[in-house]
């Protein structure tokens, strides 16, 4: 298991229940602890309650019971007024990419600095830094639509980054992919992870999770089935019976 | 500075490009505005000249324009002056020229003098201008005057009984039809507004959803659409400004030329502050739609 760190885990989920308005139990007493710069991947069968977690992370839905405690702040007392600035540190990528499909890849990622009033003055080489760490120097001006799907989840990574975050989140970020280009922005979040960032990943990608070897948990109907260091996609078989 | 430079800009441009992207819907909407501020400024402008008159209608109240036929010879007319003079309710007796009268005239502000000079002729009477000690004995006088040969027939005299309870009448009429039709504009004109806005945050509904994002402010993302419900509200405002502003004084002078005998004053003071308060309702009804529009949307 992750070691406690002194100053306490990262995240840190206690008993956390979701109940969606329609009645739909997403999540039922979910306990979880993750450290600075774990990387960790959120496996499940569709429906689990995964996208529900996420979106409990960055707020995008209130929890109905339990804590959510992110850099040790308690979710549900959050002020909205306060939510934006726990969005700037949290890093954030999606299935589909949501990129604005009349900007270019530098406006894309501009974008999110200018919204959010963040790094103005250093913008142009911001932007730059980010779209180098991704791999997409010389592709500034292209428009989303001239790029491919591996492309422009790399530009959606770059705009994650822009706030330099101290947590990534990225929900099925291989969804849309094959398998070589799955494996490419794989690498890309192990290299954010390695310069100091939480990364944790929502995935069906059975093969990515059972080579890596990384921290695994899987959640099944709203709950946590399994949490293992250096697990794989699906549970050991019981040897030891 | 960057930061505000960069709010303003990016508020602006935004406002201005979903202005133009539901362009018809936008337009509908400075149309509204245009109206109700068209009604409020014209409300105001006729409201004020009726006060204007019963101001000017209460001064003259004691007293009476006995119009004497241009047939009348002057020695005639001075016999009927001493004739009022010595009569007990009559405090006083002033002879006015045809000349006179026409100076007079000339001096009501709102009259354009080149109007006149193509009368030709003067058309104005002669008149004895009598003041009583208690105005309950004009009608008498008034009366008695008619029947005299010297009196010009059409009209005999200005004497208007009740005059001031019928302007004031009219003026309170007015003022509630005017009153109502400009809240039931001011509703309708902040509906349409809100939806304006609705349907702009409709179109941009991707971007909001990365801006909330990446952690943009709900004022950041409220911006554009209040400038742009701004937007929508000043440039109603100021087609309505421009057209009272130079319609004013033209439709008081038309108007004068009818209503000869009922003084209309052009008042450019009060002008002013009725295109100022235009604009301010303009630019009212233009943030309140927009706050209507984006205050249910953004909570989520
Ligand atoms: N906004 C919502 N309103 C009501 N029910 C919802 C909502 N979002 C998700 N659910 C339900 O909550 C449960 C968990 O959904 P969630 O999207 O978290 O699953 P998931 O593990 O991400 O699935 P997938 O692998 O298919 O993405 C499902 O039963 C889903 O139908
Ligand atoms: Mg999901």
């Amino acid at each position: 298991m992750a070691a406690v760190v002194e100053t306490g885990p990262q995240i840190h989920l206690e008993h956390v229940e979701k109940t969606y308005p329609n009645g739909t139990v997403a999540l039922r007493d979910v306990t979880l602890e993750i450290p600075k710069q774990d990387f960790v991947f959120l496996v499940g069968p569709s429906g689990a309650g995964k996208s529900t977690l996420v979106r409990l992370l960055i707020r995008e839905e209130k929890v109905t019971a339990g804590t959510i405690l992110v850099e040790g702040q308690d979710l549900s007392r959050l002020k909205r007024r306060h939510l934006p600035f726990l969005r700037r540190k949290i890093g954030m990528v999606f299935q589909d990419f949501k990129l604005l499909p009349n900007l270019t890849v530098f406006q894309n990622v501009a974008f999110a600095l200018r919204v959010t009033e963040g790094a103005l003055r250093h913008l142009k080489p911001k932007v730059e830094e980010v779209l180098s760490i991704v791999g997409l120097e010389g592709k500034e001006t292209k428009f989303p639509d001239q790029l491919s799907g591996g492309e422009q989840q790399r530009v959606a990574i770059a705009r994650a980054l822009v706030h330099d975050p101290l947590i990534f989140l990225a929900d099925e970020p291989t969804g849309n992919l094959d398998p070589a280009t799955s494996w490419e922005i794989i690498q890309l979040l192990l290299q954010i992870n390695a310069r100091g960032t939480t990364v944790m990943m929502a995935t069906h990608n059975r093969e990515i999770v059972d080579v890596m070897r990384r921290r695994v948990v899987a959640i099944e109907g709203g709950q946590i089935v399994r949490d293992e260091d250096a697990g794989g996609y699906h549970a050991p078989a019981l040897e030891s019976h | 500075m960057h930061r505000l430079w960069n709010r303003i800009d990016f508020a602006f441009s935004s406002a201005w490009q979903n202005f133009w992207r539901n362009a018809a819907v936008s337009v509908a909407s400075v149309l509204i505005v245009w109206v109700v501020l068209l009604a409020l400024g014209s409300l105001l402008l006729v409201l004020h000249s009726l006060d204007q008159i019963v101001a000017l209608e209460k001064t003259k109240a004691s007293a009476i324009s006995v119009y004497l036929a241009d047939t009348t010879p002057l020695s005639s007319a001075m016999d009927f002056k001493l004739h009022l003079e010595n009569d007990p309710r009559v405090t006083d007796v002033t002879y006015v020229s045809k000349d006179q009268a026409m100076a007079r005239f000339r001096q009501l502000p709102a009259l354009d003098p080149s109007v006149i000079d193509t009368l030709g002729t003067n058309p104005l009477p002669a008149s004895l201008d009598v003041t009583v000690r208690d105005i309950r004995d004009l009608a008498a006088i008034d009366q008695e005057v008619r029947t005299s040969p010297l009196v010009d027939k059409s009209p005999s005299t200005n004497y208007e009984p009740n005059v001031i309870d019928k302007i004031i009448l009219l003026a309170r009429v007015a003022g509630i039809a005017g009153l109502v039709l400009i809240i039931g504009l001011t509703g309708l004109s902040v509906f349409i507004i809100m939806l304006t806005i609705r349907t702009a945050i409709y179109l941009r509904r991707k971007e909001i959803e990365v801006m909330k994002l990446v952690g943009a402010t709900d004022w950041f993302v409220r911006w554009p659409f209040i400038v742009e419900g701004l937007i929508v509200g000043v440039v109603g405002a100021a087609v309505a400004v421009l057209i009272v502003g130079f319609g004013y004084r033209p439709a008081v002078i038309n108007l004068q030329s009818v209503l000869i005998f009922i003084p209309l004053a052009f008042d450019p003071a009060y002008l002013r502050v009725v295109l100022a308060a235009m604009l301010v309702f303009g630019l009212l009804l233009g943030s309140v739609g927009s706050y209507l529009g984006v205050r249910r949307f953004l909570k989520q």
